[in-house]
């Protein structure tokens, strides 16, 4: 099954990806909000999420993440579209958003524009 | 409509007031947007008389109708003033999301006016736009203001996604070399605008919106663009820029004698110490890419150094050039954190190492001496140079004159011709005696000498679309003139110039016309920025710049480079200015002509009182 892979020392944040999703997902329109990934930024360094679907079992093994020198709250990272954040919500419907690879055969658009290999589409 | 948003929101700091006004169509597309729209509007309602640190000056940020819409390298907000430091425009180009998140909080323009009676933050977040007192902010660097006012949001969503331009010490200190910081990026060519925010007394403006961008052929559009990553990616030059910024032009500049040292006055010592290489070794580089920007050239590093300690933007080509090179100094360590120390007191890299550069040579000259400075500032003296920029913005100790400008500094010592600089910015480091074409823009431009608003060295130097010998003055107002306009035209449209290493211009056309749902065809646009030249030249005339100030420091037309690569040149500027002048239409005064006006549908109002 195809994914996508996320190398998050390679994102430069320039949230292209999100620019890419939104126009593919909604006709002539660009808004990040309403774009299936989203790049979390912390500090000096990115990280790509790529939305889900939101189950409570997600948040019941919730711990903390340390990637260098930091900790990290593990809602950072979240792909859910749970109703604690204001990422992958339709604003004004409220359906969650999800990541639906584009579309068959897969050939996400975040790939496609992410020019330093951050995202990969991958088989496994 | 397509790409623009077609609003703009005025804020009267004076009266504490804000309106939201519609973008009359027609002004859009005659000047496109970001720098042409923003130099439109400010000459428009600025009179060129006005004091730049009275509150009648205004402010006017401009983001380009690409900006934010995915087009690659959309991400330029420009703001235009007139300069604190030039008497004349000031534009400074700023990168990083400002720009984009601008357009998504619903607005093309902000137009800031008046004076705050204390200081303030302009917050304009989700369509509520409101004036926050900053006096806890007052007297901070710009990272700190950065992370306090995001703490004080209380909501580390809501932080994430919000973006700030700011001033540091040094422009609340009006000091005339003060530049904006926006996103931690240090914008280029603003010097003299810093001070503006800081008598306006506005420490930071933060967006966040979520305003959907509309572009008119989705599908078309997303084809374009995935077809000018492709070519950007199989250009060599726009590979070296992602894995060393625009530092690996220091090998290059410095093979043709192009990379100035100590002030301008002699051929760099060996360049091991500060090529690329050594760079790669001195920091662990983190890329950073502005909004949409395939290529990522903005490199992050973390400097540890007994005397400092910081992260921030590793030494660009201007950070080694202006603060490193021609200051002496060869030790990228401290071009690193003298570069870190600018963007956190908020100082224009350029005009504050132009201004060490001259304070050192009056040093070595005996006209001044350290004793008198208390600070050792010798060329090569890379500890005093940090001190002396920490003092120098916050007007501490003798310091507090350096931080005038070179030419005010020069004068007050009697030695005018010490100062390398042009319409009393200093020269961005490029020797215009081994790089022509460069010299001519630096002679003519509206903004200061700045190499950033003509890209010439990429043909002069890097022979990417026709190849020209640097030394040589054939072709060259002509290339000058094209670049000048092409500059013109990509800030308006909110793109950045660096990918023009890999693309010609011709490849952006068929972006610009799926995003905004027009018919441009290149020449369209040139002409659009041809017209964007004439009426900033307009604006300096009138602010009391004339043929006079297009020209070089004697240095280069009487003294010939001593030693290196370019041995034995001297910059021709006399001969070329001529050609330049019949070539933009424009009198033996340097003046546009009526008809060259007429030919540029610029109305006579546009132009003249």
């Amino acid at each position: 099954m195809p994914r996508i892979k996320i190398d998050h020392t390679k994102c430069t944040g320039c949230r292209h990806c999100e620019t890419a999703c939104s126009l593919n997902h909604v006709a002539n329109t660009v808004n990040p909000r309403r774009a299936r990934i989203r790049v979390m930024r912390d500090g000096n360094r990115y990280y790509p999420v790529i939305a889900g679907p939101f189950v409570d079992a997600a948040c019941t093994s919730k711990h903390y993440i340390v990637i260098g020198e930091q900790t990290y709250d593990m809602c950072a990272f979240c792909r859910a579209s749970c109703p604690e954040k204001p990422y992958f919500v339709e604003a004004e419907t409220g359906i969650p958003l999800k990541c639906d690879f584009c579309g068959i055969p897969p050939s996400p658009s975040c790939v496609r524009w992410c020019n330093t290999g951050a995202l990969e589409l991958v088989e496994d | 409509m397509n790409g623009w948003i077609g609003r703009c929101l005025r804020i009267n700091l004076t009266e504490g007031r804000h309106n939201i006004e519609e973008i009359d169509p027609g002004l859009l597309e005659k000047f496109i947007g970001g720098r042409g729209l923003g130099a439109r509007i400010f000459t428009d309602e600025v009179s060129p008389q006005v004091n730049p640190l009275s509150p009648e000056n205004k402010l006017v940020f401009s983001s380009g109708p690409l900006v934010g819409t995915g087009a690659i390298t959309g991400a330029s907000c420009n703001v235009i003033t007139k300069s604190a430091l030039t008497g004349g425009l000031a534009c400074a180009k700023m990168r990083g999301h400002f720009g984009a998140e601008m357009k998504f909080a619903g607005f093309d323009l902000l137009i800031v006016e008046g004076k705050a009676e204390m200081p303030v933050i302009v917050s304009i977040m989700d369509d509520k736009v409101r004036l926050i007192p900053a006096l806890e902010y007052w007297g901070r660097t710009t990272v700190e203001t950065e992370e306090l006012f995001k703490n004080n949001l209380g909501d580390p969503w809501a932080a994430r996604e919000t973006y700030l331009v700011s001033i540091g010490p040094a422009g609340e200190k009006l000091l005339p070399l003060a530049n904006l910081i926006n996103d931690r990026f240090l914008p280029v060519g603003g010097a003299g605008i810093g001070a503006v925010m800081g008598s306006k007394n506005l420490k930071a403006i933060a967006v966040r919106g979520w305003h959907s961008l509309q572009v008119a052929d989705g599908n078309r559009f997303m084809q374009v663009v995935t077809t000018l990553i492709n070519k950007l990616n199989s250009a060599p030059l726009t590979q070296s820029m992602s894995q060393t910024g625009t530092a690996f032009l220091v090998g290059l500049c410095y093979q043709k004698g192009i990379l100035p040292q100590n002030n301008f006055r002699r051929a760099p010592l060996p360049l091991r110490n500060i090529a690329t290489d050594a760079l790669n070794s001195a920091f662990a580089l983190r890329s950073r890419g502005c909004f949409a920007c395939p290529i990522a050239c903005i490199k992050k590093a973390d400097v540890k150094h007994s005397a400092y300690e910081g992260k921030g933007m590793a030494p660009t080509y201007l950070a080694i050039g202006s603060l490193g090179v021609n200051c002496g100094i060869t030790d990228l360590t401290t071009i690193g954190m003298a570069s870190m120390m600018c963007g956190e007191m908020g100082l224009d890299p350029v005009a504050t190492g132009g201004t060490l550069a001259t304070i050192m040579e009056l040093v070595e000259k005996k006209l001044v001496t350290p004793e008198e400075l208390k600070i050792d500032l010798r060329f090569g003296n890379g500890e005093a140079m940090v001190e002396a920029l920490r003092l120098m913005a916050t007007k501490k100790g003798y310091a507090r004159r350096l931080g005038q400008g070179g030419l005010a500094l020069a004068k007050e010592f009697g030695r005018p011709e010490v100062f390398m600089g042009v319409k009393g910015h200093s020269l961005s480091p490029f020797d215009p005696r081994a790089i022509q074409g460069m010299g001519l823009h630096f002679a003519t431009c509206n903004y200061g000498p700045h190499h950033l608003f003509a890209y010439t060295f990429i043909d002069e130097l890097l022979n990417v679309h026709q190849s020209l010998d640097p030394w040589e003055i054939g072709g060259k107002p002509l290339l000058v003139k094209e670049y000048q306009d092409t500059t013109a035209v990509m800030d308006s449209l909110g793109l950045c110039n660096w990918p023009l290493m890999g693309l010609k211009f011709n490849n952006y056309v068929p972006m610009v016309n799926s995003c905004l749902g027009t018919n441009y065809k290149a020449d369209d646009l040139l002409f659009i920025g041809e017209k964007i030249w004439n009426l900033e030249r307009m604006f300096n005339l009138k602010a009391g710049f004339d043929r006079t100030h297009d020209t070089l420091p004697e240095r280069f037309i009487k003294e010939p480079v001593p030693d290196g690569p370019a041995e034995g040149q001297v910059s021709r500027i006399g001969e070329m200015l001529p050609e330049y002048y019949h070539l933009r239409g424009w009198n033996e005064q340097g003046e546009p002509r009526p008809e060259t006006l007429q030919a540029l549908n610029l109305e006579v109002g546009e132009c003249q009182e």
